[in-house]
């Protein structure tokens, strides 16, 4: 089961998906669809176990500062069950491995 | 298969972006992958293709698009991650 949730939200497109891609070559992670927030905002979800989402979230993090701004970024341990019910924070290769 | 350089022009508006596009497809050999709107009036052109070709095309389509609206920024991925390409909806 996934368990770690890792969100980077950038401003602008290009910045996420550098990050993204930054992100899942650096640790063995598996990414969310990316979330349009609205107002150039665009969040990456990164699914994994804690140490890789971990890693992952500073690698992308940190390319994506080089091309854009990097408005916040956080890793949640455990996500509560609820949220990942609710939320679209699923991985994209869920529905493959399921 | 198609090459895997991605190639990115991030402009404020839209006037500048279709400039942009314009310029690259005509530049190089280069295939329009996505207009992506994430709101706030940034859009941005994704095109793919081989390396040399997205590098020059993306050059040419940041400098169309300077000049006529607001460019945010430009960034190139020579070989982005599958994840990525199945993020976008396309096949690598």
């Amino acid at each position: 089961m996934y368990d770690a949730l890792g969100i980077i939200e950038t401003l602008g497109f290009t910045a996420a998906m550098q990050a993204a891609d930054a992100a899942v070559k650096s640790a063995n992670v598996s990414l969310g669809k990316w979330l349009k927030v609205g107002g150039g905002k665009v969040n990456i979800i990164i699914r994994g176990d804690v140490a890789a989402v971990k890693a992952a979230v500073e690698a992308g993090v940190q390319a994506a500062s080089k091309i854009g701004t990097v408005e916040a970024h956080v890793v949640i341990p455990r996500p509560a069950d609820k949220l990942a019910k609710k939320m679209p924070i699923n991985p994209l290769s869920a529905d493959k491995k399921q | 298969m198609a090459g895997v350089a991605l190639g990115f022009v991030e402009t404020r508006g839209n006037t500048g972006t279709i400039m942009a596009i314009d310029a690259m497809l005509k530049t190089a050999n280069v295939e329009l992958v996505q207009r992506v709107e994430i709101g706030g009036g940034y859009v941005t052109a994704l095109v793919r293709g081989e390396v040399g070709a997205v590098k020059s095309s993306v050059e040419a389509g940041a400098e169309a698009a300077a000049r006529v609206g607001e460019l945010v920024c430009t960034n190139i991925i020579p070989s982005a991650h599958e994840e990525v390409f199945e993020q976008l909806g396309v096949k690598k």
